[in-house]
């Protein structure tokens, strides 16, 4: 009697396995046929003068650019000059690299260097170029309980020093994103083990990481671009800011088009083009500056 | 498709890892959602039943509500929650952000409406019928209720499997109010969604079949214990 | 038991579907009830067995008003029987075990009643597997083992296979002699007021018209609408 109920339940099992690999399957498949004929329709309708291939290109960027409005304020203007819609998926940065390796995307915007040019290196992408950066800030709590603003109000190494001593709450983006490699170099670079009660992974955006430091008040690496657009809503202010250590560097790189036929390099090409371009450049040197009173991507493009 | 099926197998691999991260957030995922499912059928099954047998002013209005509140979206009940349990909302004194209570909280508001609902529907079709017979044979109040209770049984087998399906695979609530927290609020779904967003599909898959195959036995199990 | 029926009237959503000003029963009567559809035979039955509320006027048991405790003494049986998620057995058995009867003498009775209604086969089985006969086979005898001292039958033996109908009016017919019960039996079927009750009450319209011993209103009917019911001219 009870064999047979264990045979049933394992017979079960591998039903229910095989039910949830083919499920998963049909959704991955449905989903690359889907976009792809989403291609053909909106080149066809939208388009029809500039060849099928280069009318729509895929950009896979990190939330900061696509949260701080950057995109929406550029983008519009790349469609008039070259009549390529680009359509933005904004993911961290690890799953940007990943779709580019996985040549899902065409052209990549992010910001990990070393992870950039590792990629290129491999093969993925075709070269990689310097667009702009902004800077990483520390912020926290009003209070500031480990007093960074007056002791460490430009030099980010010590004020992770401070941190960790009095073992002050610190969130931590913990989702291998561009901020949070930033976030481990930096403790690599103090010498310290970060963990323990007082240090919070949250494997989250960088929006909800801002949303709890300012809940849990604790300290937290953002970039200023997220920290600017939000910063009504949070009980935060900025203790550390201006250390070179914190510049974050943005790249754009063109996905190698060997990886499959999908891939539009010619509208990569033409992106990359513009946004190094004189006119790219100075969009973006622009924006923020009406709303914030300063800039929130600084270019320098070579 | 080569992610699905490495993940198909890490997922075992998982299962027996002996990792003390990937069991704590197994635990806590099997916490979180039976406890919101217990509690929440505390609430709906004697509300889904008074429903279903009595007459009053505004039932319909009641019923249609409860219908709609089956499918509340769950970011949008972890949000509300979230604003009502953060330091600047009316329950903030308590200091529930962040901790698998409000997890709890969150996934037994999403969950009472779906099994009232279903016991609702259940008792409307014979729970009028159960009381009569229980009246004709000579049934107390109490003596009605428990049969109410025993006759509605597959009705309430269905209420609390698919409250505890909703809980144990929503992912929107418990990340707005849990945070994904390592170590603390990381709950197997909240695990899916950031290991996707870190490109880690092979690991997200794997946690995915863990997820599939606890469902799996926590409704087997249900089901051999509703069976008579 | 012996009924007295007082002002008894119904009311549903403003209409008068019941209406008796005074109507008695003396005990170990069996009393059958007869009539068009909608005559309100089904609703004074429920009201007798307390499953409905009158709107006014009240239902005297041996001169007193309804209490809890005579609940357990009386039952009603429907005419689509609800029976329990359970065995043949334990449906048969609940009331008993509602009354916290020793579990032997439950056993006891529960094979008795069931070899007398000739479904001790079914013991075993689901309830929900029966058929119509046999599924009012057992609801009688789950209204039967509380030996009730009164009986309602809610048109019990409609859309019933005759040989199960037989068996049924044999247990009833046994039942009465052997306890002396008050019945009520709401039906469509004269022959079988004929072949069980000792009484007869015709309704129309949420009155009872005439009543009294069932060969005397058969024979002799004083009322119009009753002789031309007897004679076949009102189908019901």
């Amino acid at each position: 009697m009870f064999k047979f109920k264990i045979t049933k339940v394992l017979f079960f099992m591998i039903c229910l396995l095989f039910f949830a690999t083919n499920f998963t399957g049909c959704i991955y498949f449905s989903v690359e046929q889907s976009s792809e004929s989403s291609h053909s329709i909106d080149a066809s309708s939208e388009a029809p003068s500039t060849p099928q291939e280069s009318s729509i290109i895929i950009l896979s960027t990190t939330t900061s650019t696509e949260n701080s409005g950057l995109l929406d304020a550029i983008l519009p203007i790349f469609r008039t000059d070259t009549g390529i819609e680009v359509k933005v998926v904004a993911v961290g940065t690890g799953q940007a690299l990943k779709m580019g390796e996985d040549g899902e995307a065409d052209v990549l915007l992010v910001h990990a260097q070393s992870s950039e040019e590792q990629f290129v290196a491999n093969g993925h992408g075709v070269e990689r170029y310097d667009v702009m950066y902004n800077d990483f800030i520390l912020v926290g709590p009003k209070d500031d309980a480990a007093a960074l603003s007056t002791e460490a109000s430009a030099d980010i190494l010590k004020a992770f020093t401070l941190i960790r001593q009095k073992e002050c709450k610190f969130i931590s983006r913990g989702d291998d994103s561009g901020t949070h490699k930033t976030e481990l170099k930096l403790w690599k670079e103090v010498g310290l083990e970060a963990g323990g009660a007082w240090y919070v992974e949250a494997g989250q955006g960088m929006g909800a990481v801002l949303q709890m430091a300012s809940e849990m008040q604790g300290y937290t690496l953002t970039d200023r671009a997220t920290y600017l657009s939000m910063k009504d809503d949070l009980d935060l202010k900025i203790v550390v800011e201006g250390d070179s250590k914190l510049f974050n560097q943005y790249g754009v790189i063109a996905v190698n088009p060997e990886k499959n036929d999908k891939i539009n390099n010619e509208g990569a090409e033409k992106f990359i083009d513009w946004i190094l371009s004189e006119k790219g450049q100075s969009l973006i040197g622009e924006f923020g500056k009406d709303t914030y009173g300063q800039s929130l991507f600084i270019p320098n493009a070579k | 498709m080569k992610e699905i099926l490495d993940g198909v197998i890490n997922g075992f691999r998982l299962l027996f890892s002996l990792e003390p991260e990937v069991y704590g957030v197994i635990y806590l995922s099997l916490f979180v959602s039976l406890s919101s499912t217990i509690i929440a059928a505390i609430l709906a099954i004697p509300t889904g039943i008074i429903i279903g047998t009595k007459e009053f002013f505004l039932k319909r209005s009641l019923v249609r509500s409860i219908y709609t509140m089956m499918s509340l979206p769950p970011v949008i009940v972890g949000l509300i929650v979230y604003l009502s349990i953060s330091r600047k909302g009316p329950l903030g004194h308590l200091g529930l952000a962040f901790t698998p209570t409000a997890m709890v909280i969150a996934q037994a508001i999403l969950v009472t409406p779906i099994i009232t609902g279903i016991l609702y529907n259940g008792t409307k079709e014979k729970g009028l019928e159960i009381k009569r017979v229980a009246k004709t044979l000579g049934a107390n109040k109490l003596q009605t209720l428990i049969l109410l209770i025993k006759e509605l049984r597959f009705s309430i087998f269905t209420g609390i499997v698919s409250g505890f399906g909703r809980a144990i695979s929503e992912v929107g609530a418990v990340m707005i109010v849990g945070g994904n927290i390592k170590g603390h609020t990381r709950v197997m779904t909240t695990t899916i969604a950031m290991l996707r967003s870190m490109g880690e599909y092979e690991s997200a898959i794997a946690i995915g079949i863990v997820l599939l195959l606890l469902s799996f036995i926590i409704n087997s199990i249900l089901y051999h214990l509703q069976a008579d | 038991m012996e009924l007295r029926i007082k002002d008894l009237t119904k009311l549903y959503d403003d209409k008068l579907i019941l209406d008796i000003e005074d109507f008695y029963l003396p005990e170990k009567t069996f009393l059958g009830i007869i009539g068009p559809n909608g005559a309100g035979k089904s609703t004074l039955a429920k009201i007798v067995a307390n499953i409905e509320d009158a709107s006014t006027g009240e239902v005297l048991y041996n001169g007193s008003s309804f209490t809890a405790e005579l609940s357990k003494d009386m039952t009603l049986v429907f005419q689509k029987p609800y029976l329990l998620l359970t065995t043949v057995y334990h449906n048969i058995s609940y009331p008993l075990q509602l009354r916290k009867v020793a579990k032997e003498e439950i056993h006891r009775r529960v094979m008795e009643i069931m070899e007398e209604m000739e479904i001790l086969h079914l013991k075993d089985q689901k309830a929900w597997t029966l058929s119509g006969g046999e599924a009012q086979k057992v609801a009688l005898a789950r209204g039967l083992i509380l030996k009730p001292s009164l009986l309602v039958l809610d048109e019990f033996t409609a859309n019933i296979d005759p040989a199960s109908m037989l068996i049924l009016e044999k247990s009833i017919q046994n039942y009465h002699a052997k306890y002396s019960p008050t019945i009520i039996m709401v039906t469509h079927n004269l022959q079988q007021v004929q072949r069980l009750c000792s009484h007869l009450a015709y309704m129309n319209k949420g009155e009872i018209v005439e009543s009294g011993e069932v060969d005397e209103i058969i024979l002799n009917s004083q009322n119009p609408i009753t002789q031309k019911f007897i004679s076949g001219e009102i189908v019901v």
